[in-house]
């Protein structure tokens, strides 16, 4: 009796499976992932819960393929109902309401139901080559070379000295007992006026070199990649550091702001990235140390409160006797980011580009003309705009930043 | 005698050739002259600030609660819903926009603010198909709202909207950080007039359509 129970079912299951899936390969027009995209996956993705449930396998979940139609349909009327598996799920997603789709037919529903059913992972991008190759740096080969060579001039001249003498003795001139090499102070003038510019070079270099740091390149907290964030995605600089059109500081983005996408994005599926040493990174667990920070766990409802600030190491630093300030520069004198920071979007492990010396600042501001036309920043200079508009400047010189006190000490240490 | 003081001197100028050329990844910052003119001695934005109340300095850096900057408009009367809870989010829908109009440097300006802000997702031409989502392909799992072209969002009130940029809504996250509250209102203004905008293209387009 039972068996016979069970085997109805099995068939009025199968027949409803069916004819919903024949009823969605009648209208073959509806397109289910256009559909999907189009209703469901603002809040819903296939293979991870977001806003709502993962969707797939749904329709294993749901025994009665008819409730699940009037669920998708308008889920608080049939929450209504009294459903068991509905209410729990709708308390299990903190009663997140679904949004109604009276207008949604059967044909479109299965449409819908038939794609999550056929969808298939998307097979991972096959990484392009392996640890990025190291760069050839040639100097230590010229230095080898250079070294080489001065050692067979060395030796030809010793050799040569020595034939001199054998030479001389042949024809029978008396020549003195040669000199060794480390005492002939031609040799030793020699090398004392090589070690003296050698060394005199490398002392300058380093003095000048105290307090700059160009080049230096830390190791953050988490490895941040801006190449991937800024460049491979496309993200503005002032998304996260907004603070560079407002103020002094370009600042550095609170939790929320790495939430706002990170929520959501939960694993690194792009090229793969390398520390500076050449060790790999593996993107989603530093996606994991965010969290960690951000108290967050994934498809839980996250709560600001329980972050811990990331402790950011600073690159780029002025000394305290030298005022800067971003606003100035990004939003007065239209400069780029680029200019001071480099190549940013290509950077992985970011860098210190400029030197960031006193020369370096000057030098742009001599060079660099003032957008003066439709700045309103720059109206109160009426003399120079006067004289721009008469031709008494030339308009393709324009003004430098020197012209209206850039290079004046005040204006930078004070 | 002389080979191997010959050998020697080599050894020492190659070692010395090697140790300069080697130039490794530069993972500390270098020497300062003067540390107490190069790192500030007073607190600076980014400091360490965790010890402030031990040292007796009182120190807050949040404005005193219901104080209002210059030239910004009033507080959204709304608080965020509890989890859960949607009441506030309705009753945003009643919240009326302080912002009639946008000039034109007002509009160009919020244009830029948009595509900073919110392009990344809902796309350049608010179509819910930014950089990140790149209709699936991209690493954003989820759809942004389509701003244009969907009448959900072309019949959501400017209130709501602002409710959904202040708290964040569903997946997005809150925007009230990063953008004032004068620009959130300008950049919702910015949505409205580009949807009425494509209204009036598709209008006249189906108009003909019909004829």
């Amino acid at each position: 009796m039972i068996s016979h129970r069970s085997i109805t079912k099995t068939i009025l299951l199968s027949t409803i499976v069916f004819l919903s899936f024949s009823f969605g390969n009648i209208v073959m027009a509806q397109d289910g992932k256009a559909l999907f995209s189009q209703n469901c996956a603002a809040c819903h993705a296939i293979d991870k819960k977001l806003t709502g449930p993962a969707l797939l396998g749904v329709q294993d979940r749901w025994t009665d393929q008819k409730k699940l139609y009037s669920w998708i349909r308008n889920n608080q009327a049939f929450l209504k109902t009294g459903d068991a598996y509905a209410n729990n799920l709708y308390n299990e997603y903190n009663k997140t309401a679904m949004n109604l789709f009276p207008n949604l037919t059967d044909a479109e529903i299965g449409a819908i139901l038939k794609y999550i059913k056929e969808w298939k992972p998307a097979v991972a991008p096959v990484a392009a080559g392996g640890a990025p190759a190291p760069e050839g740096d040639s100097t230590l080969l010229f230095g080898i070379l250079t070294l080489i060579l001065a050692i067979i001039a060395f030796t030809l001249m010793q050799v040569n000295s020595n034939l001199r003498k054998l030479s001389d003795d042949k024809e029978g001139i008396h020549a003195p007992e040669p000199v060794p090499f480390w005492k002939n102070k031609a040799y030793i003038a020699f090398v004392t006026v090589i070690l003296f510019l050698v060394g005199g070079y490398y002392t300058t270099k380093g003095a000048i070199g105290l307090g700059r740091n160009k080049g230096y390149q830390p190791e953050q907290p988490i490895y941040y990649s801006h190449k991937v964030h800024a460049g491979i995605n496309q993200i503005n600089c002032l998304y996260c550091h907004g603070g560079a059109q407002d103020s002094k500081h370009a600042s550095i983005p609170s939790m929320n702001v790495c939430m706002n996408c990170h929520m959501a994005i939960n694993e690194y599926k792009g090229p793969k990235f390398y520390t500076e040493e050449g060790e790999e990174v593996n993107g989603t667990a530093q996606i994991q140390k965010l969290y960690e920070y951000a108290g967050y766990t994934p498809g839980k409802p996250w709560d600001p409160s329980k972050a811990k600030p990331i402790e950011w190491v600073k690159i780029h630093n002025l000394p305290d006797h030298v005022y800067f300030n971003h606003s100035q520069h990004i939003k007065a004198g239209k400069v780029q980011c680029q200019t001071c920071h480099g190549e940013i979007t290509n950077m992985d492990e970011v860098k210190q580009f400029a030197d960031l010396s006193m020369g370096w600042c000057i030098n742009c501001h001599r060079e660099t003309k003032v957008q003066f036309k439709e700045n309103g920043f720059y109206s109160i200079y009426e003399k120079y705009h006067e004289d721009l508009k008469n031709g008494k400047i030339d308009s393709t010189k324009g003004i430098t930043v020197e012209k209206i006190g850039g290079t004046e000490c005040q204006k930078c240490h004070y | 005698m002389t080979m191997k003081k010959l050998f020697i001197i080599t050894a020492l100028v190659i070692t010395g050739a090697a140790i300069i050329s080697c130039n490794d990844v530069q993972r500390k910052p270098s020497n300062v002259y003067m540390p107490d003119m190069a790192y500030s001695r007073a607190y600076e934005t980014y400091a360490d600030h965790s010890n402030l109340a031990e040292l007796g300095i009182n120190y807050t850096n949040l404005p005193v609660a219901g104080t209002i900057a210059r030239g910004e408009e009033f507080p959204f009367p709304l608080t965020k819903d509890a989890l859960g809870d949607t009441a506030n989010y309705f009753a945003s829908k009643q919240v009326k926009s302080p912002i009639d109009s946008l000039s034109k440097s007002e509009y160009t300006e919020t244009e830029r603010l948009y595509l900073i802000n919110c392009g990344i997702c809902h796309g350049t031409k608010l179509d819910g198909n930014g950089p990140l989502y790149k209709g699936g392909e991209g690493p954003y799992p989820a759809k942004p709202a389509t701003l244009v072209g969907d009448p959900k969002y072309a019949a959501m009130p400017e209130g709501q909207m602002f409710y959904s940029v202040m708290y964040g809504k569903n997946l997005m996250g809150s925007y009230a950080s990063q953008l004032n509250r004068k620009q959130r209102w300008q950049i919702i203004k910015y949505i409205k007039l580009k949807q009425a905008e494509a209204k009036a293209t598709a209008a006249p387009a189906d108009a003909t359509a019909k004829n």
